[in-house]
């Protein structure tokens, strides 16, 4: 079974650039009998967004999560900035400039708009530790303002908004946080065109200025061809295609999924026929 | 406008947000719109029901009403407010302590040991205190890092600590160190529950501080985000076992604390276990009646207080309407279920109104 898919598949071997500030080399992750990531290795350049693409279960988010200090990977080595990098927890990696957008966007329905843009990065009034609410509003109603994302009532608790709302609010709280590195996890999923428009505009923004380095999880070609400089595919726990966006196609990226579709179906036939 | 951001605070610590009244009614003044602003208050439903109930006694008897009534009355709700104050915090959290009687028939015992063994007042006192934190500890230990749901590991702290005490006290009672009928009341003794304001100085000291602690602390904020999210808090690099730890220490504290003030008011020690399973009952009716919810995320303290408030007073009006002691159970049961339909009625009302 490995060695029929291993014949098919396409390994690409580890790169590296010079102004690299993150390199990740054969990061492999299970979760029990589940294999996640059999072996990754990918690169991110300064100012470079970076497409992540796969099918549903490839192991994007776990790679994400194996980034941001999450989860630890089993075995392969990270490095940040040419430093080894090792994070030993979220608030860990936050410290070292990398921040996150979750798949499920980490958001508490019960807490208000305001309050989930400083889940964990509240301002307090120092010495004292009461949160200092006021400048917390201030700063939340600015930076929705900056995104153009219209949330009407901050206090509301998340709870009441759509999902594009909430997913604004979350890619709000990790862009305008300090971090330079930023990890995207579908982050344009639960939105309609014209709210996804507006975070496209907010990364093309980011991308100008040249500091913020992207990685993006996207399902959409469109999006990716639009706004990613270059774009890695995730197939069987491994990079499977590493190309600039300019060399490749919507039709090149269809082609590599209805492939995969194709081979899927073929190893679930055989299997099916071998079984009785 | 100072109350207006505490209400905002308040209510956003998980609650219904004041502003999502249509702004023509909320802006409305005269006593309409005071009414309509109290409404929208989270513990409204109870405040109201509470107020009903009261007006109820003071009307059917002539003794309720009266300043000797309400020092009556203060044991039967103030001890409760205090241990419905560390409740809260847990079932914010989503957690349960099912140990807090435990502790509350424990740490008094504990008191005496140290103070026996020739420790002064305050240090036997705070030694006691520290063994509640170790309790809390072990009870955090076992839920949030070996993973255990807080029921069972509370069920069996209560079990534990209820044998820890029979076997201590030899299933004996004590005098309360630095207490003494037949002398006058120590310094010690009058602010540690003896006097007759004490309980309901500290119960409404702890609601006040612990409420500013759940609207205005990061600690509120993530027990609230623990109890509402447990995955999301992780991600967003809330340390969850913290924080669960730390409120199980809090819940701990509280009930050791009312153990003590209880023990110094009636100036004796007793190992009743049937006594204690009857202060861990009222706690999470306080706490359930105050709109905390058992499935975590939402909750008051101040809303404990009014449930401690409202069964306080069910309990002393019955006995002042003369409810033949056999059927007080039943009709403080009755009451409860009654009480706590028209809460969420009147919850539903409001939210009606506040959606508009």
């Amino acid at each position: 079974m490995a060695e029929q898919r291993s014949a098919g598949e396409r390994v690409v071997a580890p790169k590296e650039a010079r102004d690299d500030v993150l390199r990740v080399e054969h990061i492999a992750k299970s979760f029990g009998p589940v294999v996640a990531l059999r072996d990754v290795s990918l690169h991110l350049r300064k100012g470079e967004v970076l497409g992540l693409l796969g099918d549903n279960g490839a192991g994007k988010s776990t790679l994400m999560k194996i980034i941001c200090g999450f989860e630890r990977p089993d075995a392969g080595r990270m490095f940040l900035r040419s430093e080894p990098y090792e994070p030993r927890s979220v608030d860990h990696a936050r410290s070292l400039g990398i921040d996150t957008v979750y798949q499920d966007l980490a958001l508490v329905d019960e807490l208000s708009v305001f309050q989930n843009m400083f889940l964990r990065r509240e301002r307090v009034h120092r010495p004292l530790p009461f949160l200092a609410n006021r400048a917390m509003r201030a700063e939340t109603r600015a930076a929705l303002e900056e995104i153009g994302i219209n949330i009407p009532n901050i206090n509301a608790p998340v709870a009441r908004l759509s999902g594009g709302q909430r997913q604004a609010i979350a890619v709000a709280r990790t862009v305008r946080s300090q971090a330079d590195i930023l990890l995207l996890d579908e982050p344009l999923a639960a939105m309609g065109a014209k709210e996804g428009g507006r975070i496209l505009d907010l990364i093309e923004r980011l991308k100008k200025s040249g500091e913020v380095s992207i990685i993006m999880v996207l399902h959409n070609y469109v999006h990716v061809l639009a706004s990613c400089d270059r774009v890695n595919l995730i197939q069987d726990g491994v990079i499977a295609l590493d190309k600039p966006t300019s060399e490749t196609s919507v039709e090149e990226l269809t082609e590599i999924v209805v492939d995969e579709y194709r081979r899927a179906r073929l190893a679930a036939n055989g299997q099916r026929a071998a079984a009785p | 406008m100072q109350v207006e951001t505490a209400r905002d605070a308040a209510a956003s610590a998980g609650g219904r947000p004041p502003e999502a009244m249509p702004p023509e009614r909320a802006a409305g003044h005269g006593p309409l719109g005071l009414a309509r602003r109290l409404l929208t208050l989270r513990e409204a439903s109870v405040i109201v029901i509470t107020i009903v109930v009261a007006a109820y006694f003071a009307v059917t008897t002539d003794a309720f009403l009266t300043w000797d009534n309400f020092k009556t009355l203060l044991p039967y709700f103030a001890p409760f407010a205090i241990l419905a104050a560390g409740e809260v915090f847990l079932m914010i959290n989503g957690e349960i302590d099912l140990s807090i009687g435990a502790v509350y028939l424990f740490t008094p015992f504990i008191f005496h040991e140290f103070y026996d063994a020739g420790f002064p007042l305050m240090l036997a006192l705070i030694l006691a205190m520290g063994a509640c934190v170790v309790v809390g500890l072990i009870n955090g230990f076992f839920t949030a890092v070996i993973g255990i749901n807080s029921f069972i590991t509370t069920l069996g702290m209560l079990l534990a600590l209820t044998g820890g005490t029979l076997i201590i006290s030899n299933a004996q009672p004590v005098p309360t160190p630095g207490t003494s009928v037949l002398e006058d009341r120590t310094t010690f003794a009058s602010v540690f529950g003896g006097g007759t304001y004490s309980e309901l100085i500290w119960a409404l000291a702890i609601v006040v501080v612990l409420q500013l602690v759940l609207s205005y602390s990061r600690w509120g904020i993530y027990t609230v985000a623990v109890g509402g999210n447990r995955l999301g808090a992780a991600e967003a690099g809330i340390k969850v076992r913290m924080v669960v730890i730390r409120n199980f220490v809090l819940c701990s504290l509280c009930a050791g604390l009312v153990g003590v003030l209880e023990a110094v008011r009636t100036t004796s020690i007793t190992p009743d276990p049937a006594g204690a399973n009857e202060i861990l009952f009222g706690a999470i009716a306080a706490a359930v009646i105050g709109g905390t919810l058992l499935a975590g995320g939402s909750g008051t303290v101040v809303g404990a207080l009014v449930g401690a408030l409202l069964l306080g007073i069910l309990n002393d009006g019955l006995i002042i309407k003369g409810v033949n002691a056999d059927y007080l159970n039943f009709y403080l049961g009755v009451a409860i279920l009654i009480a706590m339909a028209a809460n969420t009625y009147v919850g539903r009302v409001r939210r009606g109104a506040a959606v508009g």
